[in-house]
């Protein structure tokens, strides 16, 4: 899956360690999710969606 | 929002009983191992206090320190650390597998005789050594 976590990120300012926190995840998590190497779960997708105050599909598209 | 985990330290005292906890299970160990080879009583406690001393002392961290040291990641099995580590605990098993398959054809053919601890403790080594190596590049790939 593509995504534009990293866009939305730096559009907050947060560095990936403050997103990290805010999930309740490493670090590792998030930057292996901006760079498409980690697709997370379904749950996680929906927090991640949340924290954004948007919906999964506008973070994630299927390539 | 920042890291509270970069500034966070254990009470000095809680450093202290994690070195007192490892001493002295690493002096439990090698007393035992030694009392098992009454023979060669000192060299026996010196390769127990050895091997044991690494364990304890991680042990006492664990059980003292990092309780104030470590942030538990909320949800850490969503964690991307959990993928790497069955990715490397599979590869590990079918190289164990391979292994063990290979080593059994060469002793039935060649007839060698083997002791069981030595074969046990050598599969125990190398299957350790294989998922952490293979965690350490699966990590490596995914963060360059």
């Amino acid at each position: 899956m593509k995504n534009n976590l990293a866009q939305r990120r730096l559009d907050r300012d947060w560095t990936q360690a403050d997103l990290a926190q805010s999930l309740g995840v490493s670090r590792q998590t998030v930057i292996s999710i901006e760079r498409g190497r980690f697709d997370p779960s379904l749950p996680l997708a929906f927090l991640i969606a949340k924290t954004f105050g948007c919906t999964i599909e506008d973070v994630f598209t299927a390539e | 929002m920042s890291d509270p985990a970069a500034t966070r330290r254990a009470p000095a005292s809680h450093y202290m009983l994690a070195v007192a906890f490892g001493a002295v299970a690493t002096i439990a160990v090698a007393l035992v191992v030694g009392a098992t080879n009454p023979d060669d009583f000192w060299v026996a406690a010196g390769i127990g206090a050895l091997c044991a001393a690494y364990p304890a002392f991680s042990l006492g961290a664990r059980i003292f320190v990092t309780n104030h040291t470590v942030t538990v990641d909320a949800r850490g099995e969503e964690s991307v650390e959990l993928t790497w580590m069955r990715q490397a605990a599979a590869g590990a098993f079918l190289d164990v597998l391979l292994t063990t398959i290979i080593l059994a054809i060469v002793m039935m053919l060649w007839k060698l005789d083997v002791d069981a601890l030595v074969v046990l403790l050598v599969l125990i080594g190398l299957s350790a050594a294989d998922a952490g190596l293979r965690y350490l590049a699966i990590r490596r790939r995914a963060l360059r």
